[in-house]
């Protein structure tokens, strides 16, 4: 039997395509070595937002005096923590596999191996087994970049090395946890355990934290990390990894700190490799298959999603990449607008952004303005929020007046982003956006506040 | 008693009305409130609700017809009853006898979805587009642009539902670039915004490429009101589409598919193109060695060296080898005679001495026929498999198509190799299945072994 699709790799853009296509009528097969979800559901996007979640509330009760709420001996129990993070994992996984079934979706459990290109379609092998489909859609995600460091091998064997697959499993808190990479995930997981009794030190080989995000937010957020009780060694380079020390390198000079755990955060890399890609000839490119904006392989009825085409890996980019690869099968003229995703940091402030920033837009030469507002404006984060300082800032297109970016740090800022990711894609004006009203009292407020900063 | 429904008055000013839609059709059973059809004037939009009960007896007017203001729409009454008291001038309704003539008329309402309604083109006054208030309203709310609306309303009046109709054939603009999108002018751009919208992307990008390549393809799904060319056929034109039909209508074809790995041809270019200047030999191509193959394997299978006269065949003693060639004026199949008498060399040369001649239209008429078997090459334009159509009365045409790279086991490893694709169509009334596969065969092993081949 031919399968009018075959999906290797079941996380978000894998799932997600196969259940897409899987309701469109076509005879869909999925492939998944380990568990349904990807990295997202098990190790990834939900564990740690369960984690998060705790963390906060345990910062909400022992910094409730600010708010007239004392509570006493708060304590955050990290095995009942680890618990409940896997009872949620288990449930939504339980869901995607119901979700999968009602969509008609074949699943097969194994590692898939893409062997050649027949005139029924392409032949994918999973446990000696060959399954041909006529179309491929690639969703095998990514794995943590493992720098060349000395120690670092032992280390992962020893146990005292982690990636984000243990550290979202580990049964205790480690007294010292030293984070390499001071990315989203890292600075995520260093919120978790400062909150939860660590003493946290990221290091950083750049001169700020949170990559790509807004220059000034990243100050800002580095400033409440540090509040915390965070420590952060930028412009470092680790150069070695002893079990109880990691030794890195700034301004020319050694210098170590002590580490019970090293949690290693310095990026992902598209899983391209051992999965046959070479025997039907699809291009690789910086080590990512490469994709149009269709999601499109170089190779006929091929598509790729999520992680391994190396743009935006989250899953938000994977789920609509898969939808939009899936709508192309099916006939239908669908493209992925990259410069209107938003991305988020789940911390404690949280932290949202969506397309240019201030830097992007200067290198792609954009004429644009800049407005930005203290989070203070909004009457809601002023009664929840004692003593923070937040921002928001838009920036507009000078020639068109239309709004091409959003930043903002402060809570709840994870969940107005999807706003102003509709007012990009949409390419809405300054005066467009003025007619809009915003619910009062509420944080997204500051948005408006700031359009209005500027004039039509 | 029947009891006809009559086309409101809405002010002094209106003389009529047009039908937007009807909600009941002929036959069907109303009760008192029910929908009978939605009107618009230029101004407003109001819906007709049945103030009597029965069965639709007859609808006078369809969808888009401008309905003067109190005139006869339809008739509700008891089924049988007469109308005939009813019926406006100029429209024939049946009489009750028969139901072949009641089949035949279908009231709008019935052929509401199958066929849009027609509309004429956008009719200006002193350089004006006619356009109701509520349909320019409604564009300019929503983004779309009104001058490529079907004007469907009275005298060629844009009115509302041709601007629903822009929005159902997603023509949106969003709103930063509806200013720019308008200036340029009845330049048709794709929008690669949400829901296919005009971004100011697209904008930017059609002013840099001002060479009309950018014209909308949805466009063209108008076929009624879109644009186009009318090119008269060229005789050569012509003349294939003549020959190309009766080849298909009168013939027995099939194809099949072969590969053969094209390792050793590839080595053997490589080594003329490095050395062959050297000896004087041509630049050598992989065709011309397919070429040089076919013409020496033809001979050991003589049915597909033939002609295929209904009640006889022609065997040929030599291989006349026809070569497609792709010109500006279409497809021309010159003949390199005896090709099994020359060598490499001259086939390559003389391949090339025919193409320059069909390309530069310089061709002796003498070398366009006489063929006894057919090379077509789409390979070089990344053609993975087709199916070449026979030159009657010829018995066979090979397609030789791209390389792709495949695995195979070689000593218990997979390696890859790059395998280059057949496809013989075949007059099935002159040669079985069997013994096509058979020549296709050799040529595979004969390909596959060149050096050796050459050797012969
Ligand atoms: C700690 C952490 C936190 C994150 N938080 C967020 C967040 O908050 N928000 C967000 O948007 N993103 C977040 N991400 C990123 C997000 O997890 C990824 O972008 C997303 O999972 C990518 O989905 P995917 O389908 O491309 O790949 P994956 O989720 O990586 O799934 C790929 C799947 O393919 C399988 N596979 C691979 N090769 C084969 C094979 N040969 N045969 C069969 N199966 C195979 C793998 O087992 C895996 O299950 C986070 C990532 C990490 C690590």
């Amino acid at each position: 039997m031919v399968y009018d699709l075959i999906v290797i790799g079941g996380g978000p853009a894998g799932y997600l395509g196969a259940e897409r296509a899987g309701q469109a009528g076509l005879k869909t097969l999925l492939i998944e070595e380990r568990f349904l979800g990807g990295v997202c559901l098990n190790e990834g996007c939900i564990p740690s937002k369960a984690l998060l979640h705790s963390a906060k509330i345990c910062d909400y009760a022992k910094f409730g005096e600010k708010y007239g709420v004392t509570a006493k001996d708060v304590v955050l129990d990290h095995g009942m923590v680890i618990a409940r993070k896997n009872k949620v994992v288990k449930t939504l996984v339980a869901g995607i596999k119901s979700q999968l079934k009602a969509s008609h979706v074949e699943v097969v459990e194994g590692r898939a191996y893409i062997v050649d290109r027949s005139h029924d379609g392409y032949t994918v092998k999973v446990n000696n087994e060959s399954f041909v489909g006529k179309r491929l859609l690639i969703a095998t995600g990514s794995v943590p970049i493992m720098p060349p460091i000395p120690g670092i091998e032992k280390g992962l064997e020893k146990g005292y090395v982690l990636t984000n697959r243990e550290i979202l499993d580990i049964p205790q808190v480690p007294d010292s946890l030293v984070i390499v990479g001071g990315g989203i995930i890292g600075l995520e997981m260093a919120s978790y355990f400062n909150s939860a009794g660590s003493k946290v030190t990221i290091i950083e080989m750049l001169d700020h934290i949170g990559g790509s995000i807004d220059r000034e937010i990243s100050q800002i957020l580095l400033k409440n990390y540090q509040k915390k009780g965070i420590e952060f060694k930028l412009n470092s380079k680790v150069v070695e990894i002893h079990d109880g020390a990691v030794v890195y390198e700034c301004d020319g000079k050694r210098e170590a700190v002590e580490a019970d755990k090293v949690l290693m955060s310095v990026g992902r890399r598209p899983t391209v490799e051992g999965i046959g890609l070479e025997s039907i000839g699809v291009e690789i490119e910086r080590g990512a298959i490469k994709t149009d904006d269709k999601g499109k392989t170089n190779r006929p009825e091929v598509y790729a999603a999520g992680d391994v085409n190396g743009r935006y890996m989250l899953a938000h980019t994977a789920y609509r990449e898969a939808e939009v690869c899936v709508n192309n099968m099916l006939g239908k003229k669908d493209i992925v607008r990259y410069h209107a995703i938003p991305s988020v940091i789940y911390t404690n402030p949280e932290v949202a952004f969506v397309g240019e920033t201030e830097e992007t837009a200067r290198e792609k030469g954009i004429d644009f303005e800049v407005a930005k507002v203290s989070m203070r404006y909004s009457g809601r984060y002023v009664a929840e929020n004692e003593g923070g300082d937040g921002i928001c800032k838009v920036l507009i297109d000078r020639k068109y007046r239309n709004i091409i970016g959003v930043h903002m740090i402060g809570n709840y800022s994870s969940e107005i982003i999807y706003g102003a990711g509709l007012m990009i894609e949409a390419e809405m004006r300054i005066k467009d956006i003025k007619e809009l009203v915003f619910p009062h009292p509420t944080v997204s407020e500051v948005i408006r506040e700031c359009i209005f900063q500027f004039e039509d | 008693m029947a009891t006809p429904v009559i086309m409101p008055r809405q002010g002094q000013t209106v003389e009529s009305c047009v039908i937007t839609k009807w909600y009941k059709k002929k036959g069907d059973t109303v009760k008192v409130g029910d929908l009978l059809f939605s009107y618009e004037t230029d101004k407003a939009a109001f819906d007709e609700e049945a103030k009597a009960e029965g069965t639709l007896l007859e609808i006078f007017f369809d969808e888009g017809d401008d309905v003067p203001v109190l005139a006869t729409v339809c008739v509700i009454g008891e089924e049988g009853e007469d109308i005939s008291e009813f019926m406006p001038g100029g429209k024939k309704v049946p009489t009750t006898q028969g139901g072949v003539v009641e089949g035949e008329q279908q009231s709008g309402a019935d052929n509401e979805k199958k066929e849009k309604i027609k509309g004429g083109t956008v009719t200006q006054e002193d350089g004006r587009i006619k356009i109701s208030p509520r349909a320019r309203n409604l564009a300019e709310k929503v983004g779309v642009d009104y001058r490529e609306a079907t004007p469907t309303g009275p005298n060629g009046r844009i009115i509302e539902r041709d601007i629903r109709q822009l929005i159902e054939d997603d023509k949106l603009v969003t709103p930063a670039a509806r200013e720019a999108y308008l200036k340029a002018e009845e330049v048709h751009i794709s929008g690669t915004g949400i829901g296919g919208r005009v971004t100011t992307a697209d904008v930017e990008r059609m002013k840099e490429d001002k060479s009309r390549e950018m014209v909308q393809p949805r466009i063209q799904e108008r076929v009624a009101e879109a644009e186009y060319e009318e090119v008269k056929l060229s005789n050569i034109r012509k003349v294939i589409a003549r020959t190309m039909h009766q080849s298909l209508a009168n013939t027995a074809q099939l194809t099949i598919h072969t590969s053969f790995d094209a390792t050793e041809i590839l080595a053997f270019r490589n080594k003329v193109k490095e050395q062959g200047g050297r000896l004087g030999l041509e630049n050598i191509t992989l065709n011309d060695i397919i070429l040089y193959v076919v013409s020496r394997t033809l001979l050991n299978h003589k049915v597909l060296n033939a002609h295929f006269l209904e009640d006889k065949m022609l065997i040929f003693k030599h291989v006349h080898l026809g070569v497609a060639v792709d010109t500006e004026r279409g497809l021309m199949v010159p003949t390199i005679y005896n090709a099994d008498g020359k060598s490499l060399n001259q086939i390559s040369r003389e391949v090339k001495e025919l193409v320059e001649a069909c390309r530069k239209g310089s061709i002796n008429p003498d070398y366009l026929k006489g063929g006894t078997f057919t090379v077509t090459n789409l390979g070089t334009l990344g053609v993975e498999a087709f199916t070449p159509i026979l030159n009657p009365p010829q018995t066979g045409i090979l397609g030789v198509n791209t390389i792709v790279q495949r695995v195979k086991e070689v000593d218990g490893k997979i390696v890859t190799y790059p395998a280059m694709g057949l496809s013989l169509t075949f007059d099935h009334r002159a040669v079985d299945g069997a013994p096509a596969a058979r020549f296709l065969q050799e040529l595979k092993t004969n390909l596959e072994n060149f050096d050796i081949f050459l050797a012969k």
